[in-house]
C-alpha cells in the first residue's frame, strides 16, 4: 500500500492495523470489544498527530469515527478518511512540506510541555 | 482469503548479466520448481523450458503523483488474472507460487506496488521476497555506475552473488562486505552457475533477514571495502546509507506508524527499504517491510524469534542522512515510548 496513491487500495490503511496484546493469531477481535479498541485508537491517534499538527498551525478532530476533519485557523476544513489522505491535506493546508526530519518542528517536540507526555 | 493462503510471488532482480536467467533455469530442473509460473520480460539467450512460462510486455501506467514506485505494471496484472483464472478452470496443475524475473535495468518497486495494490490481486497473491543477483566479476562497477544497480540491492531480501568462480577471492570479499553494508538486511549468499538452495528462491525470508544481520554484527567485522571507483554515477551509490537502530522500550505503534508515514510521504522515494521486527507491547513481534512509499501489510507473530525482543530496525536511505533519522526519532521519543539506539550506520556505500 502507499501512502500517496491510497485510493486504490481496498484493504484499510496500514497504520489503522491493530494488535491483539494477547493472541497474535486473533488480529481481529469481534463485536463491541473491537469496536472500543478502534475508537480507543482512534482518540489517541488524534491526539499524536495534534501535537505535530499544531506546529504547522493545524488541527484534526475526529467525525463519528469514521472520519478525520483536519482544519486550519482561518476555518478551513478539510475531511481525510485516514493517514494516507491526512498529509497531502495537511501539506496543502499548512501550504508547506510536513516533514518529520524538519529541525524546528523537532525543536517543539522537545520542549517541555504536553508534548512530553509519554505515549500521549 | 488470509494472508497464509496467498499465493506467494518471489522477484527475481539483478543488473544485465548477473546470472538471473542461470539461476532460474537450474531452480526449474528441480522438482521443487512444480506448480510454479515463472514470468520473464525477454526469453533471453538462455532458453528457460517451463510448462508455465509467461511474458511480460512492461506497458505501465504511471499514476497521477509522477512517484516511480506507485507505478501500476498492467501487463503483472493481465498475466497473474489469466493465471488465476485457467487455475481455477482446472487447465494448469494447482498453483503454487509464481517467479517474475525482472529486466536488469527495472526497478523492482512498481511490480511490488502493483501486487499490494491491485484491487484482485492483493487477495490471491503476496510478495514473499525480493531475490537480487549481482555478478562478482562486474558487481563493483554495476554499483559505482548504474542506480538500477544498488536500488536493486537496497531492496532485495536475499541477494545471490553469482560467478563466483571467476573473481579473484579479495574481488569477492570487497564486493561481499559491500552489499553487506549496503543492505545490512539482507541475506548474503555465493553461487556458481546458479547452483543455490532452492528455498532462497522460494521463501526468501523478508522477516528474519533483519535479525539475522543483526545477530551477525556480533561476528568479526567485514573488511572495509574499497573506496567506489570513479565513474559517472557513482555520486549515486554514494549517497546510499543504510542505518540499523534498536529500541529500548515497546514502541507505540499509533505513534510509530503516524512518524512513519510522515517520512514516508515527505522522503518515501529516498527511504528505499525500511525493515525490521517491532515490539509494540504484543505478545510477538510486527513485521514491518517497505519499499520507498511501499509498505506491506504489517504481520503480527505469535512469537519472538529468539530472547532478544527489543525493536529492531534497518533503514537504507539514499540522500538521507542517517543522523536526521536519528534525531527525528529522539525528538519522538515521547510520543514513542522509547529512544532510539544506533546499532550500525554506514555511509557513502
Amino acid at each position: 500500500m502507499c501512502v500517496l496513491c491510497w485510493q486504490f487500495l481496498s484493504e484499510g490503511h496500514w497504520t489503522e492495523q491493530q494488535f491483539d496484546a494477547q493472541d497474535a493469531a486473533a488480529t481481529v477481535t469481534a463485536g463491541n470489544a473491537h469496536e472500543r479498541s478502534r475508537r480507543r485508537d482512534r482518540y489517541h491517534r488524534t491526539r499524536v498527530l495534534n501535537q505535530i499538527l499544531s506546529h504547522y498551525g493545524l488541527r484534526l478532530d475526529d467525525w463519528q469515527s469514521r472520519s478525520y476533519v483536519l482544519s486550519d485557523r482561518k476555518g478551513s476544513t478539510v475531511m481525510v478518511r485516514d493517514l494516507g489522505e491526512l498529509w497531502p491535506a495537511a501539506q496543502q493546508l499548512a501550504r508547506r512540506q510536513l516533514d518529520p526530519l524538519d529541525p524546528q518542528l523537532l525543536e517543539t517536540l522537545s520542549r517541555p510541555g504536553p508534548a512530553q507526555e509519554p505515549g500521549a | 482469503m488470509n494472508r497464509a493462503s496467498r499465493r506467494p510471488i518471489t522477484l527475481v532482480t539483478g543488473f544485465l548479466g548477473s546470472g538471473k536467467t542461470t539461476l532460474l533455469r537450474r531452480f526449474l530442473a528441480r522438482p521443487e520448481a512444480r506448480d510454479t509460473a515463472v514470468l520473464v520480460n525477454e526469453f533471453g539467450e538462455v532458453g528457460l523450458d517451463h510448462h508455465l512460462l509467461q511474458r511480460l510486455e512492461e506497458p505501465t501506467v504511471l499514476l497521477g503523483n509522477g512517484c516511480v514506485c506507485c507505478t501500476l505494471r498492467d501487463d503483472l496484472v493481465r498475466v497473474l488474472k489469466d493465471l488465476l483464472d485457467r487455475d481455477q478452470r482446472g487447465d494448469i496443475a494447482p498453483l503454487a507460487r509464481v517467479l517474475i524475473e525482472t529486466t536488469g535495468l527495472a526497478e523492482p518497486a512498481p511490480l511490488l506496488f502493483t501486487v499490494a495494490t491491485d484491487p484482485m490481486l492483493q487477495h490471491h497473491f503476496r510478495i514473499a521476497g525480493v531475490v537480487a543477483t549481482v555478478d562478482a566479476v562486474n558487481g563493483q562497477l554495476h554499483l559505482d555506475r548504474h542506480p538500477a544497480s544498488w536500488k536493486q540491492v537496497a531492496m532485495a531480501d536475499e541477494i545471490i552473488v553469482t560467478k563466483t568462480d571467476l573473481a579473484p577471492p579479495e574481488t569477492i570479499t570487497l564486493l561481499l562486505a559491500r552489499l553487506r553494508a549496503l543492505n545490512p538486511a539482507a541475506h548474503l549468499t555465493t553461487a556458481v552457475l546458479g547452483d543455490v538452495d532452492p528455498s532462497r528462491l522460494l521463501t526468501p525470508r523478508p522477516v528474519r533477514g533483519a535479525v539475522t544481520r543483526l545477530a551477525d554484527t556480533a561476528q568479526p567485522a567485514p573488511p572495509r571495502m574499497a573506496p567506489p571507483t570513479a565513474g559517472a554515477g557513482s555520486r549515486h551509490a554514494g549517497e546510499t546509507r543504510s542505518l540499523c537502530l534498536s529500541f529500548d522500550r515497546p514502541l507505540d505503534w499509533i505513534a510509530w506508524s503516524v512518524w512513519l508515514s510522515m517520512l514516508l510521504h515527505a522522503h518515501g522515494e529516498d527511504v528505499l527499504r525500511v525493515k525490521g521486527l517491532l515490539n509494540v507491547g504484543a505478545t510477538g513481534p510486527v513485521v514491518l517491510n517497505g519499499v520507498q512509499h511501499i509498505i506491506h501489510p504489517p504481520e503480527h507473530l505469535g512469537s519472538w524469534p529468539d530472547e532478544d525482543q527489543r525493536s529492531h530496525l534497518v533503514f537504507i536511505l539514499h540522500a538521507i542522512a542517517p543522523d536526521d533519522i536519528v534525531r527525528s526519532l529522539q525528538a519522538f521519543q515521547h510520543l514513542l515510548g522509547a529512544y532510539p539506539t544506533v546499532d550500525d550506520m554506514d555511509l557513502h556505500l
